[in-house]
């Protein structure tokens, strides 16, 4: 197919020696157009796989290499003077794979709207059109089968796969997520899972303000000796045992009795992961004592 | 003894163990909570809500590089009554969504985006994509804070 498309491009460049007045409809440019396109094609034949060139007219099938795709390019026109007839025909590198393949750059250009202005034009036959190429700076995407090609569908498409890898990492973060599917899950336990940290912290800092006034002669015992022996993953079994007794006792707000019994629930799990997840930075390994202490609830 | 050198073997330590970010953070968090928490106790006239306000002081100045600890300070700055992050109408409110059935689907889920950006301090004023990033280092150091005031409550009593 690359040569077949290849000879055509040239036996049009011959054909445009021949024709003046195709010279006349392209304009004073239109020889070093056809310059430009040699020299892109010469120094990128390898890269391309493809090359689609018109005759085809609106949103092209391209049956090469065994898979149909369609993307949102369109046939070469004579040059206008305005220039916004100047259209792309130069397909970007394209795998041989499925229909669903996807580039991540986004096309600026509205090129649905010109593609329909470009179907009214009669002027060129089949056979005499020229390439006019363009190497614009613009992002690319690859319209999947059956989607939508305009400009603001491909960039809420963009935006959307943004929103759902950030929730794909919040899946990580907060546990529980793992079971629940779609969105509006996920957003409900994330929304569950930061209320009960932050009633959480609340009810420490009540705890610690009515404590407040022994703290003196014991809050120079804590320290950094306790975090840091916590994040190294020692097993201090007893002192972490008393943390997760103290836990569990905690008189939580009782908002009713069904949240209750959830956030229960995954407060047993969050801690368990919370231990995970700092101690994993550190350790590639962990006692038994401290697995078969967090195992059993 | 034995268990002492067995769990020595056992023990993996990285090359810079300054530099974890849950240890970083909490070690930054203690070291302005406890001293906050000292002098409130000189001065006797501790409430309730002053120890909740050393508390988020504590967890803003440790987690500068995040956007919301910025609005998390301001907050706290402005006012001298803090407003709690969470209060008893949020219980209220969680019952009440699960009990409403969904209509339009859409809906649920900016609904629920926006109840999100209610939680984390200055969330209302990102746009979607970064309250979920923010979102993400800001449960994680919550739990580190949680850690925290656990272990200075239990070493206290």
């Amino acid at each position: 197919m690359d040569l077949s498309v290849l000879d055509r491009l040239k036996w049009l460049q011959q054909q445009q020696m021949v024709s003046p007045e195709f010279l006349q409809i392209l304009g004073s440019d239109g020889r070093e157009e056809l310059k430009r396109v040699e020299s892109y094609l010469g120094n990128n034949n390898d890269e391309l796989q493809s090359f689609r060139h018109f005759p085809e007219f609106g949103p092209d099938y391209d049956t090469t290499d065994g898979c149909i795709s369609r993307t949102s390019s369109f046939q070469m026109e004579p040059v206008k003077n305005s220039g916004h007839s100047r259209a792309i025909s130069l397909q970007n590198k394209r795998k041989p794979e499925g229909k669903t393949e996807k580039r991540e750059k986004k096309k600026i250009k509205a090129e649905d709207e010109t593609e329909s202005s470009m179907k009214g034009k009669t002027n060129m036959s089949n056979t005499e059109t020229s390439s006019e190429i363009q190497k614009p700076d613009y992002i690319h995407v690859r319209a999947r089968r059956g989607e939508a090609t305009d400009r603001h569908s491909l960039a809420e498409r963009a935006r959307r796969e943004k929103i759902s890898k950030k929730m794909k990492c919040l899946q990580d973060i907060v546990p529980g997520c793992n079971k629940v599917t779609g969105k509006a899950g996920m957003l409900d336990e994330i929304i569950n899972y930061v209320q009960s940290l932050q009633q959480q912290v609340e009810f420490l800092s009540m705890k610690l303000s009515v404590i407040n006034p022994e703290l003196e002669c014991h809050i120079d015992d804590l320290s950094a000796k306790q975090f840091q022996a916590y994040f190294t993953g020692l097993p201090e079994a007893d002192s972490k045992q008393s943390i997760m007794a103290d836990f569990r006792s905690f008189p939580l707000h009782q908002q009713g009795s069904i949240d209750y019994s959830v956030m229960n629930g995954t407060k047993d799990q969050t801690s368990s992961s919370w231990e995970t997840h700092s101690q994993c930075i550190y350790n590639s390994l962990r006692t038994d004592s401290v697995t078969n202490f967090f195992s059993l609830k | 003894m034995e268990r002492q050198i067995i769990n020595k073997k056992k023990r993996v330590f990285s090359l810079e163990p300054n530099k974890n970010p849950s240890a970083v953070f909490t070690r930054k968090y203690t070291s302005h909570l406890v001293p906050a928490l000292k002098k409130l106790n000189m001065n006797k006239n501790s409430s309730k809500q002053t120890v909740k306000h050393e508390v988020d002081m504590a967890l803003a100045l440790s987690a500068q590089e995040f956007a919301w600890s910025r609005f998390l300070l301001q907050k706290l700055s402005s006012s001298t009554n803090p407003t709690t992050t969470t209060s008893s109408s949020d219980g209220i409110r969680i019952l009440e969504r699960s009990d409403k059935e969904g209509g339009n689907k859409e809906g649920e889920i900016e609904e629920k985006l926006r109840e999100l950006q209610k939680l984390l301090p200055g969330g209302e004023e990102m746009n979607v994509e970064e309250m979920l990033s923010e979102i993400g280092n800001y449960i994680k150091c919550l739990e580190l804070q949680t850690i925290a005031l656990k272990s200075i409550v239990q070493d206290s009593t």
